[in-house]
C-alpha cells in the first residue's frame, strides 16, 4: 500500500477530530507524524515484542500442554520445546518471513528468564519474588476477550456448538484418564471442565495471535534502528501489510495427552487471523477491558460501570496511565514487562521528562498508549483497505464512504475518557 | 453452454480465481448442477492485495475455502435480480450487500461485466477481492 493523494477532494470534514480524518484520509495514523512520535512507538515495541515472545510461548503451552491441570503451579514454566517452538514467522524455516532473526525464543528474553533483575538464582526464588515476565498480563488479557466475547467473528459461537462440545469433552475424558475423583467431578458438573476448555481455547487464539506480532514488532524496530522508517505513514504501512500478510492464518486449538493430538478448534474449521483473533482482541484488550482496582475505584450500582458490556471503555486507548498504573493490576505488570527491555534510546528520553527514573512506568505507559493508537490506525487502515475504497479512488462516493468509515472509528473516542486528544500533543506524557 | 469453471477459463482473466477454487477444493461444487451465482474477481483484484495475503490463504486451504464461498450464491440471480434486495446471503454464510444499482457495485467491489450466463449459474465479474465484514 502507498500513500496517495485523493484524486477528488471532498469538502473539509466537520468532525471533531477533522484534523485526524484528514491525516487517516491520507493514509496516516491517528498519532501526529513526529519523529519523536515514530521514536517512541517504535521504541515501545521492541519492548513490548520480547515478553510477548515469553507471551505467546507461554499461552500455546497452557493451552496445549498444562490444559486442565488442577493445581497448575508450574504453568509459567513452559518447557524448552515451547521456548524452542519455531514462530511461523521468523527463522529459516518459515514460509513466510516477517522478521529476519531466529524462529526460537528470543535472546533477550533467554537472558532475562535466566538473571532476572536479581541475579543468577534458581528459577523457582525468581518466580516467587515476581522477578520474571508477567504472564498474570497475557491471562487477563485472555480473560478479556473470553468475558467479552460477541465482538463479531464466529469463534464465540463454535465453543457453543456440537462439534466443540464432543471434542472438549474427548479431550477431558483423555485428560483425566484414570482419575476416578476429577471424572466424578465432571460427571456431577459437566458443565465446569468445558467452561475451562473454552476459557483455554482463547490462550491458543491470543497465543496465536500474538506469535505473529512479536516478529512483526521486532522488524520494525530492526528497521528503525537502520532508519528505514520515513515517518509514522511509513510504520502504519508495514503494520498494514503485516495484518494482511497473515490474515488468513488458520486459528485452532491443540492439545497434547499422552502422546496423542486431539484437535478440540481443528484448522479445517475455518477460523481466520483477522476475524477470529486480531480484531476481537483489538476490540477486548484496547477498547473494553474491564475497570481495573487501582487507586481509582469505580461503584457499578452508581452507574459508573455501563450496564451493556459493548460500553465499556477501560482499555489502553482510554486509560489514564496514572491511577490505573498501580500495583499488581494487569497494566502495570506489562509496563514492568516493558521496562526490562527498553532500548537506550527511550530510556534517555525518559530520564530527561517529568521525573525521569522516578516516573518511568508512567512515562512508558504513555509512549505504549501512543503506540497503540497508531496500532488502532493500522487496524482501521486495514479494514478500510478489506471492506471499503482506496484512499486515491477518484469516485467521490466511495471517499464519502470510506469518511463515514474513518469518523464513525473516531466516535468511540469522543467521550471524555479517551486520551486520542492528549496524544496530539508530543508534551503529554 | 459452458459450465462456470469453464466459462472462467475461457475467459483468461480469472487464472488466480481458478488456482485458488482448485487449492481450496472447490472446483467439483462449480462445475456441478448448482444453480450459483458467482462474483468472480480478475486476476488484478487479487494482484492488488498486499503481499502475502493471496499466498498465506494458498496455505492454508480451509480458509482460503471461507474467502471463495463468500463470493458464491445459492442460485442463479441477474443484475436485475439481484438489485431488488439489499443483501444476499453468501455461502460462506456472511451477506453481500449490494451497494448500488447504478452503476452496480456489490459490497466494495465494482462489478465490471454482468449477466454471464452459463450452464449452472450466473457469473459477475468484479474488480475487487471481497472480505466478510
Amino acid at each position: 500500500m502507498t500513500v496517495t493523494t485523493p484524486a477528488t477532494a471532498l469538502p473539509p470534514s466537520t468532525h471533531p477530530f477533522a484534523e485526524v480524518v484528514e491525516r487517516l484520509e491520507a493514509g496516516g495514523s491517528m498519532l501526529p507524524d513526529t519523529p519523536e512520535n515514530l521514536m517512541q512507538i517504535i521504541g515501545i515495541y521492541k519492548a513490548y515484542a520480547v515478553p510477548m515472545d515469553f507471551y505467546w510461548r507461554d499461552l500455546l503451552y497452557i493451552a496445549e500442554r498444562v490444559f486442565l491441570d488442577p493445581l497448575p503451579a508450574f504453568k509459567y514454566f513452559p518447557s524448552q520445546e515451547y521456548l524452542d517452538l519455531p514462530n511461523s514467522y521468523a527463522g529459516d524455516a518459515s514460509k513466510l518471513r516477517i522478521w529476519r532473526g531466529p524462529a526460537t525464543a528470543h535472546p533477550e528474553l533467554l537472558a532475562f528468564m535466566d538473571k532476572g533483575e536479581a541475579g543468577k538464582l534458581p528459577k523457582l526464588l525468581h518466580h516467587l519474588w515476581h522477578d520474571r515476565i508477567n504472564m498474570e498480563f497475557a491471562e487477563a488479557c485472555t480473560d478479556a476477550m473470553f468475558w467479552h466475547q460477541g465482538m463479531g467473528g464466529r469463534f464465540y459461537d463454535y465453543l457453543e456448538s456440537d462439534a466443540y462440545k464432543a471434542n472438549a469433552e474427548r479431550a477431558i475424558l483423555a485428560y483425566f484418564k484414570g482419575n476416578p475423583l476429577m471424572l466424578g467431578l465432571h460427571k456431577l458438573f459437566p458443565e465446569m471442565f468445558l467452561e475451562q476448555v473454552r476459557k483455554l481455547s482463547y490462550y491458543a487464539n491470543l497465543g496465536l495471535f500474538w506469535e505473529v506480532m512479536a516478529p512483526v514488532f521486532f522488524e520494525m524496530s530492526d528497521i528503525y534502528d537502520e532508519g528505514g522508517f520515513s515517518g509514522v505513514p511509513a510504520a502504519i504501512d508495514f503494520l498494514v501489510n503485516g495484518i494482511f500478510a497473515v490474515a488468513g492464518r488458520p486459528i485452532y486449538h491443540h492439545v497434547y495427552i499422552g502422546g496423542e493430538c486431539i484437535e478440540i478448534i481443528p484448522k479445517p474449521a475455518g477460523f481466520t487471523w483477522l476475524y477470529e483473533a486480531a480484531l476481537p482482541y483489538v476490540e477486548a484488550v484496547f477498547y473494553r477491558t474491564a475497570p481495573f482496582r487501582g487507586t481509582k475505584s469505580y461503584n457499578a450500582q452508581a452507574g459508573q460501570v455501563p450496564s451493556q458490556q459493548a460500553d465499556f471503555h477501560y482499555g489502553i486507548l482510554y486509560a489514564d496511565v496514572f491511577p490505573v498504573g498501580s500495583a499488581g493490576i494487569p497494566p502495570t505488570l506489562l509496563m514492568q514487562d516493558m521496562l526490562h527491555f527498553l532500548p537506550p534510546y527511550l530510556v534517555d528520553l525518559y530520564r530527561n521528562h517529568k521525573r525521569g527514573e522516578d516516573d518511568i512506568l508512567v512515562q512508558l505507559g504513555i509512549t505504549f498508549q501512543r503506540s497503540m493508537y497508531n496500532v488502532t490506525s493500522a487496524v482501521i487502515q486495514a479494514l478500510r483497505c478489506a471492506l471499503l475504497f482506496p484512499l486515491d479512488d477518484p469516485d467521490p462516493e466511495h471517499l464519502k464512504a470510506n469518511r463515514a468509515f474513518f469518523e464513525a472509528q473516531l466516535d468511540r473516542f469522543l467521550r471524555p475518557e479517551a486520551r486520542l486528544r492528549d496524544v496530539q500533543t508530543q508534551d503529554y506524557r | 453452454m459452458a459450465n462456470i469453471i469453464e466459462t472462467a477459463k475461457g475467459a483468461g482473466l480469472f487464472s488466480t480465481l481458478l488456482t485458488a477454487v482448485e487449492v481450496a477444493s472447490l472446483t467439483a461444487a462449480l462445475e456441478s448442477p448448482g444453480p450459483f451465482t458467482v462474483f468472480a474477481p480478475v486476476d488484478a483484484a487479487f494482484a492488488a492485495l498486499p503481499p502475502g495475503t493471496v499466498q498465506t490463504l494458498v496455505d492454508n486451504p480451509p480458509q482460503l475455502a471461507c474467502i471463495l464461498k463468500f463470493h458464491v450464491l445459492s442460485g442463479a440471480y441477474s443484475r436485475s435480480e439481484l438489485v431488488e434486495q439489499a443483501s444476499w446471503e453468501s455461502l460462506e454464510g456472511a451477506a453481500i450487500p449490494i451497494r448500488c444499482a447504478e452503476p452496480f457495485e456489490v459490497k466494495n467491489a465494482s462489478v465490471l461485466s454482468a449477466d454471464i450466463v452459463c450452464d449452472n449459474g450466473i457469473v459477475h465479474v468484479i474488480n475487487r477481492v471481497m472480505l466478510p465484514g
